[in-house]
């Protein structure tokens, strides 16, 4: 009768990323969202597992289960890994041989490790990238809508979650950005705090340059104003970005410089071959708008505005390269900060471990003093008789010493217990 | 007396440390670091407080005279504007500058105490008070709207600079336009106070000592120093003036300010005995 089994499983994580699969493996294993339910039940239904969660990223696929423990571990590991191999191959008609040199497995430590890292963004290919939290968050709450994720897995992955928020908090992993679009929102950011109500000006259009104005607006820009020496072209694509809450403009090419100096943030990407924006433009915006700054974001190749425009003093100029420096520094800041992240997994996981364990023996410390209350109180009422006559101050004596003695002869047991739980290493 | 000297030596101190904690918050935005600036910010403001009101009531009046008195008063007025700019803006960035001097005006007086000089005949008190607090609180606020004139032309040279892996200042992430409302709105709020602080020490003078007040030199400064003020919220406001000639504006009528409480620290509090 050990307690402790009834709480404890084995946590097993399976699974290919992009360093271990190329894409033409990920592909064929990837789950749509709207099949992930249905496949964390298939999973659930598995023999030996307990409960179980589908991370599946364009990066990754990953099954996180945890299975029953028949404490004959050395004999049933490679069995549950055909399980789940057996699992893919069924749900996704791949053989085995295809999946299994790119498989990787992590188990017990080793799997909350991986776990803490994946959720934290150290193990994208971008490191620090954002999204991979709130995918790890859908899985869970898919998973725990069919009722794969309980007690056990349901405490790890709120670890989890605290753990890759104290990590975006305690070090600077996501703070830079790696995109150009992003990273002109930063700097607009830089220059005009919020951009609630900041008019973006448009010049010519492209791809990057679209881009970027939906990141300005997604960050709360309020109006787009679109000039294109095709006019129609202009209205087509101020008509993209018609929303409720934002004003859109066509303007025509010819009016471009009466009404730039309107636009807080200026978006060029013509294919003109000569510079749209001189210096002497930028003074006379910066006039005209009472000195109130102005950010250039140059993404035409030949650049469509004057370097020396920068010189202006309220006047920003980024053109593709400056954007693109950024990005690259952001991008090694990143890599120095991973290392900091690194070792708060560490920490974590050995923290996570330990409560883990404490816990564990809990019932078995709980279990044995009852058991030794019952036996205390089972010899009290044998000798009732003999002790009925006992004034209450005598009564309380017997009472006190009886319960002072089982606490004295349970005292090396428990702590032998507590013990023995703390260090175990289970790898 | 000894206690009050105490809570300012507390207070001092933890200017200290919320002056060192400020650094890493605001130059490498290591926002744990503002979890010991700002609450250390907040317990020396306190116990600066304590310390002000148990000096002033162990000395029996209730206006800062001498000069150190003055001193931690404006101290305590620049904590409680990084405090109110960091409510409002979040940002700290303004720590970086204002905590080391709210220590450094702090330093003196809590170790090296000045002499009880109380002869001064103490008549209007109250409005003596809120003649040396307004004018503190507009040189706080002048010397705010200095400081963040100076942030908005450090960002902006660094933007200007592009490459930030290059720069040898490291990061100072509050945006231009933030600071550039940090600068505007202290000058604003400066104004009245100043305003108001001259018109009140100007009363009482004409009430005491009569209309011969005005030919004191350092009178006339001050009123200098407030014509200056009105100039410089006029050209900021109509030229929109930002950057490096936002930066020698401010500096220019801080100087000006400072030598207004250079004379001031010259001779204790006025002489009004015509020259």
């Amino acid at each position: 009768m050990n307690p402790s089994k009834l709480t404890q499983g084995r946590l097993v994580l399976l699974g290919i990323n992009h360093n271990t699969a190329p894409i033409e493996v990920r592909e064929r294993l990837a789950i749509p969202s709207t099949r992930l339910a249905d496949a964390t039940r298939t999973l659930l239904h598995q023999p030996g597992i307990r409960e179980g969660l589908i991370l599946s990223t364009c990066n990754r696929v990953e099954l996180l289960t945890l299975q029953d423990d028949t404490g004959e571990a050395a004999n049933i590991q490679p069995q549950t890994t055909a399980d789940l191999l057996r699992f893919l191959h069924e749900y996704f008609a791949v053989p085995p041989s295809d999946i299994q040199p790119h498989l990787y497995e992590f188990r017990e430590r080793e799997a909350v490790r991986h776990l803490f890292r994946v959720a934290s963004s150290l193990d994208s290919m971008v490191v620090g990238e954002p999204q991979i939290l709130g995918q790890v968050k859908e899985s869970y709450t898919i998973a725990r809508e069919v009722g794969a994720v309980s007690t056990h897995l349901e405490s790890l992955l709120q670890r989890t979650f605290t753990v890759a928020k104290k990590i975006r908090s305690e070090t600077q992993i996501g703070s830079s950005s790696v995109s150009i679009a992003s990273v002109a929102v930063d700097l607009a950011r830089k220059i005009f705090g919020s951009l609630e109500r900041k008019t973006v000006l448009l010049v010519g259009a492209g791809k990057m340059s679209e881009l970027a104005a939906r990141h300005l607006i997604e960050h709360g820009a309020s109006s787009i104003l679109v000039a294109n020496r095709t006019q129609s072209r202009a209205e087509k694509v101020a008509a993209d970005f018609a929303s409720p809450s934002v004003h859109t403009e066509a303007i025509p090419f010819d009016d471009l410089y009466e009404q730039a100096p309107r636009a807080d943030i200026v978006i060029t990407s013509t294919g003109a071959p000569q510079k749209i924006f001189v210096r002497l433009h930028g003074q006379q915006f910066l006039h005209s708008r009472r000195n109130r700054p102005m950010f250039f974001i140059d993404i035409a190749v030949p650049r469509d505005v004057d370097p020396r425009v920068n010189e202006v003093e309220g006047c920003f100029v980024y053109d593709i390269d400056d954007l693109q420096q950024v990005a690259a520094a952001n991008l090694a800041d990143r890599s120095r900060e991973a290392a900091a992240a690194e070792t708060i997994v560490s920490r974590e996981v050995e923290k996570y471990h330990e409560r883990l364990q404490s816990r564990d023996a809990v019932p078995a410390i709980r279990a044995l003093q009852q058991q030794a209350e019952e036996l205390r109180q089972a010899e009290l009422a044998r000798s009732q008789s003999k002790l009925a006559d006992l004034t209450p101050q005598q009564r309380e004596a017997v009472e006190s010493l009886t319960r002072a003695l089982t606490a004295k002869l349970l005292h090396p047991q428990l702590t032998a217990l507590r013990e023995s739980t703390r260090p175990k290493d289970n790898d | 007396m000894i206690m009050s000297l105490l809570w300012l030596r507390v207070a001092v101190f933890l200017y200290g440390i919320a002056a060192l904690a400020v650094l890493p918050a605001a130059l490498y935005d290591r926002p744990r670091w503002r979890h010991v600036a700002i609450p250390a910010t907040i317990a020396a403001v306190l116990f600066h407080f304590v310390s002000l009101a148990e000096m002033l009531n162990a000395a029996h009046h209730r206006l800062p005279v001498d000069t150190h008195e003055t001193q931690t008063l404006l101290g305590l007025l620049l904590a409680l504007a990084f405090l109110l700019v960091y409510w409002r803006y979040k940002t700290v960035a303004l720590g970086v500058f204002t905590l080391p001097i709210c220590f450094l005006l702090g330093l003196v007086p809590a170790f090296h105490p000045g002499q009880e000089s109380t002869a001064f005949p103490i008549i209007h008190s109250g409005w003596i008070f809120l003649h040396v607090a307004l004018l503190l609180a507009a040189y706080a606020a002048l010397l705010l709207s200095l400081l963040a004139s100076l942030l908005y032309f450090i960002q902006e040279r660094r933007l200007k600079q592009k490459s930030p892996g290059l720069l040898w200042l490291p990061l100072l992430e509050t945006p231009l336009e933030v600071l550039d409302q940090i600068a505007q709105k202290a000058l604003l709020f400066g104004f009245p106070c100043m305003t108001a602080g001259l018109l009140i020490g100007s009363l009482i003078a004409q009430a005491t000592v009569g209309a011969s007040y005005f030919r004191d030199p350092k009178i006339v400064l001050a009123f200098a120093m407030w014509l200056v003020y009105i100039a410089m919220i006029h050209i900021r406001r109509i030229a929109g003036l930002r950057g490096r000639r936002a930066v020698y504006l401010a500096s220019f009528v801080f100087f000006l300010v400072l030598a207004v409480w250079a004379a001031n620290l010259l001779s204790a509090v006025h002489r009004f005995n015509a020259p």
